[in-house]
């Protein structure tokens, strides 16, 4: 496997991003999930 | 225990220890031993690096945290993702272009030999003081309440991790790592599903949710900005971005993990695996202690969930005003399981008011049961001010020693003994690792033979797990046992952090001022540690940026600016 080609996802900077965005969705849920049962 | 239970721990802990032994044979030099050949794919990297971090404490405590103050305390994990990112951005690419066994090898090449060595001493300080408490806090908490001796469990968890670690290095311990994860998953998921099978048959999952939330145990997110409040989303975001950074690019025990990949990308999708399951996984089993809190709304909790010291109270002089205190604890327990029922009743029926009135009922009822135990902790303490007070990390083993089946009770065990050794085992392998090639193969014997740092490499294995049982034999009384070993690493993260910092992204700041530079972080961290209540994810950020801030000051005021010649490796 080439350093330059993940194995899944396009290329490195959508993994990255993916693993960004699951953190803000994350946040989100978690934020909703608190107000919502508060 | 049943017999069942002794016997699916037996034979789990058997079989790692074999498994270790067999995957970890035919050991010849440093490469095999300390990086596994760098053969290993990400899957088990990614598992390893997700055991490395998850003790036993964190199985233990985590839940318990959940049911006494909430989970707020996910917060703490909200800057790993980012830090995972970052690390396979910038570290990884380094790290394997170097091929360097250790990351304070690195330092050499960026630095001198004494930044490496200095960083390698505070790595071998922190990272032998915490095995050790890896060791002790779950046998401590599985002693008290199965009544086992505390020596024994100790001297039992620490010797299994020393044989297959020693005699397999990193390549028994990354495969290990993978069985353990998946036996810690299992077990915390089995938890989870009793936990709320248990909840009355009345009571619906969802309604469970609902009655912690209304009770304040669903506090996952706090975006209030106080910086002498542990877990808020700020100090998770940022001091536990530091945290992670320094954790995971600059302890030799995560970084071993990923230098173990076959390639650059390897090592990048462990992380990011990471990066990716741990927020969630850290949620579910902070939920497991919600669930747990909403079971002991339906069950009478103990008064103290800790049976040594209830044992010790019951037969001192104090027995009578304790024994008052459980009835009073008992009255509190059936007038509040009242007002939940009413407060479930009204929820069903869309009544709010009803319900926001049954809440404040038991808001009440709960505060005065909040004075009840603290009542019976000060008795507790006057009959011995060496008491164990800290009841948190006694909560969720003991729901499962006295509420799951036969056999789950067991396999809840194995994962605890699992997460221990898997967090041990990994801290071992680093600083052999570390004593090995940073300072025995640079410092004292650069020219012995492969089979020498081999050798050598399993007498320090055998050297650091005899250390860390001792240092677990003397550590007593540290309060909720997860924060103990997160506050341990913040006194150091800081300024290793911002040594890392100083070598990855300056050209010009040399050996000499970057090592008084984390001296200067290392001593505000200890001020603010001592003569402040600033919350201790905090230090990381403080140890870090004065750290960085020092050097830089420093490096300008030294005289020729060192003149150092700096090598390009970034």
């Amino acid at each position: 496997m080439s350093d330059d080609t993940p194995p899944i996802g396009r290329s490195w900077t959508v993994l990255y991003a993916a693993v960004l965005i699951n953190l803000v969705v994350m946040i989100a849920i978690f934020y909703a999930f608190t107000r919502y049962f508060r | 225990m049943s017999s069942l239970d002794w016997l699916v721990l037996g034979a789990t802990l058997g079989f790692i220890v074999a498994y270790g032994l067999w995957k970890g044979r035919q050991q010849r030099n440093l490469d095999s031993y300390i990086l596994a050949d760098r053969k290993l794919q990400w899957p088990t990297i990614a598992l390893s690096i997700m055991a490395t971090q998850a003790s036993a404490i964190t199985f233990l405590s985590t839940p318990g945290q959940a049911y006494a103050d909430g989970m707020r305390f996910v917060q703490f994990y909200l800057g790993l993702p980012i830090a995972m990112v970052l690390l396979s951005i910038f570290a990884v690419p380094i790290f394997h272009r170097l091929k360097v066994y250790t990351a304070y090898e690195f330092l050499e090449t960026r630095f001198d030999a004494k930044t490496r060595t200095l960083t390698a001493v505070l790595f071998l300080i922190q990272r032998g003081l915490s095995t050790g408490l890896t060791i002790y806090a779950p046998a401590l908490i599985v002693s008290v309440l199965l009544g086992w001796n505390l020596y024994l469990t100790n001297l039992i968890i620490g010797t299994l991790v020393i044989i297959y670690t020693a005699t397999g290095g990193t390549k028994a311990v990354s495969w290990t790592h993978v069985q353990q994860m998946l036996i810690i998953l299992g077990g915390m998921a089995t938890a989870l599903f009793i936990a709320v099978r248990s909840i009355p048959a009345d009571i619906s999952f969802v309604e469970a949710v609902r009655v912690a939330g209304r009770m304040g145990r669903l506090n996952a997110i706090d975006f209030s900005f106080d910086l002498t409040t542990n877990y808020t989303f700020w100090s998770g975001l940022v001091g536990g971005l530091m945290v992670a950074l320094s954790y995971f690019g600059c302890d030799q025990s995560q970084v071993q993990r990923y230098l173990t990949g076959e390639t650059p990308a390897e090592s990048r999708l462990g992380l990011l695996f990471n990066g990716l399951v741990k927020v969630p996984m850290q949620f579910f089993i902070l939920f497991v202690g919600a669930m747990v809190f909403v079971f002991y709304q339906f069950v009478a909790p103990p008064l103290f969930f800790n049976t040594a010291e209830r044992a010790k109270i019951g037969v001192s002089r104090f027995a009578a005003d304790y024994a008052e205190l459980e009835d009073a604890h008992r009255a509190n327990f059936v007038e509040k399981r009242q007002h939940v029922r009413e407060l479930v009743t009204a929820m069903r029926a869309d009544d709010e008011a009803g319900a926001t009135a049954a809440q404040a009922k038991v808001r009440a009822v709960q505060a005065r049961d909040a004075a009840t135990r603290k009542a019976a902790v000060d008795l507790i303490k006057r009959n011995d001010a060496t008491a164990d007070v800290s009841d948190t990390n006694y909560i969720f083993l003991s729901f499962v020693l006295r509420f799951l089946p036969a056999g789950v009770v067991g396999l809840v065990m194995a994962a605890i003994f699992c997460a221990s050794m898997s967090s041990t085992a990994a801290g071992l392998n680093a600083l052999s690792s570390t004593s090995v090639v940073d300072i025995y193969k640079r410092l004292i014997n650069p020219d012995a033979t492969e089979a020498d740092y081999v050798r050598m490499s399993r007498l320090l294995t055998v050297f650091w797990g005899v250390f860390a049982i001792a240092f677990a034999m003397y550590a007593t009384r540290l309060g909720s046992l997860i924060e103990a070993v997160n506050k341990l690493g913040s006194y150091f993260y800081g300024s290793i952090l911002a040594i890392f910092i100083l070598a990855f992204f300056t050209k010009t700041v040399g050996g000499t001022a970057t090592c008084l530079g984390a001296i200067v972080g290392e001593a505000t961290v200890l001020y603010f540690s001592f003569f402040t209540k600033t919350a201790w994810l905090w230090w990381n950020v403080i140890g870090c940026v004065v750290g960085v801030i020092a050097a830089l000051v420093i490096e300008r005021l030294l005289p020729n600016n060192e003149a150092e010649e700096i090598a390009e490796v970034a």
